[in-house]
């Protein structure tokens, strides 16, 4: 089962689509947690949801704005959109009856 | 260009070529001040080494090998140089009738112990061999500091040091003998290890040195020449 930062990361990506690489993944993070987020955090969170089929990887175009350096690009695997999808049902099953979560359940 | 992105960029070689260009390309687009860049590239770092660290084998070559033989193998390169001196009488410069067979064996092991070591640790663990070679230069660097045998350089404790570099060059290179060489190593190492037995006296330290080599037999290659894997 996928960790928090993990379900955050997969969803920032598949949000992103096309256009999901590091910088905007993070971006993306912080807006939603409104907490900061760590390169380094990031990048060794990417390389394991890699590793695990969750994610693919690519070294994609330089843009001036970046000072001439390549994005590394992601996307999400349908793997990784199954493993994303497991965890928010785990999460959605386990917070039923639960005080915090009963305004969010009557709403739906 | 700064000081402050002198330092983020001399931090940044550190990481693999992709990522660095991935990670200040991020940092240059998000604009963050030099601190937080050098906070973000030290953290990476930190993270990959310690992320090597989860595998037995970095533990390995800085704790079986880097740091325990290093002390073994310097007291053998001195023993080695202090015989050495006794080849030549020098009041006649005349040779002696010292057994150089045993000074030919105790050179041949110790470039046995010191060079298959070096290929183990090269081999096992090549991302932490900065530590390796860390944890095996300190206790040179405390003996070098502390040698006082008159006549004999203190530079003698590392004559162990340039087998133990080849074998690590070879170990980068090669990842794993073929079984023929393992086995000729190992069985070769055996046999100098007995002959200094016979005339020495037996030394379960002697014997322990000598794991590397049957490291290097257990993962022998059957094929000729293992190139370009990588280790952890």
């Amino acid at each position: 089962m996928l960790g928090e930062f993990e379900y955050l990361l997969i969803t920032a990506a598949a949000g992103l689509g096309d256009e999901g690489y590091g910088a905007a993944i993070r971006q993306e993070i912080e807006t939603v947690t409104g907490r900061k987020c760590s390169i380094g955090a990031l990048y060794t969170t990417i390389d394991r949801l890699e590793t695990k089929g969750f994610l693919k990887t690519w070294m994609g175009d330089a843009t001036p704005q970046r000072g001439g350096r390549a994005k590394r690009m992601v996307r999400v695997t349908p793997q990784g959109i199954r493993a994303a999808r497991d965890f928010y049902e785990t999460v959605a099953r386990a917070s039923r009856g639960a005080s915090w979560a009963a305004h969010h359940w009557s709403q739906l | 260009m700064k000081w402050g992105g002198m330092l983020v960029d001399s931090l940044a070689q550190l990481l693999e070529r992709d990522e660095r260009e991935a990670v200040l390309g991020d940092m240059a687009e998000t604009g963050e001040s030099t601190r937080q860049a050098v906070w973000n590239v030290c953290g990476l770092l930190l993270r990959r080494q310690g992320a090597h660290w989860n595998s037995w084998r970095p533990w390995i070559a800085a704790f079986g090998i880097a740091f325990p033989f290093s002390f073994p193998l310097m007291g053998f390169s001195v023993s080695l140089g202090l015989m050495s001196l006794q080849v030549v009488d020098p009041a006649t410069r005349q040779m002696t009738n010292l057994d150089v067979s045993l000074l030919l064996s105790k050179f041949l092991l110790l470039t046995a112990w010191s060079w298959t070591g070096g290929f183990v640790m090269g081999s096992v663990s090549r991302r932490t061999l900065w530590v390796s070679a860390l944890l095996s230069l300190l206790p040179c660097c405390f003996c070098l500091a502390r040698f006082r045998i008159e006549d004999l350089s203190r530079f003698c404790l590392l004559l162990f040091l340039l087998p133990a570099i080849q074998g690590v060059h070879q170990g980068l290179r090669m990842i794993r003998l073929t079984l023929g060489s393992a086995m000729l190593l190992a069985w070769a190492t055996i046999l100098l290890t007995v002959l200094l037995w016979i005339r020495t006296g037996p030394s379960i330290l002697n014997l322990a040195l000598s794991w590397p080599a049957w490291y290097l037999v257990a993962t022998a290659s059957t094929k000729r020449r293992t190139r370009g894997q990588y280790g952890a």
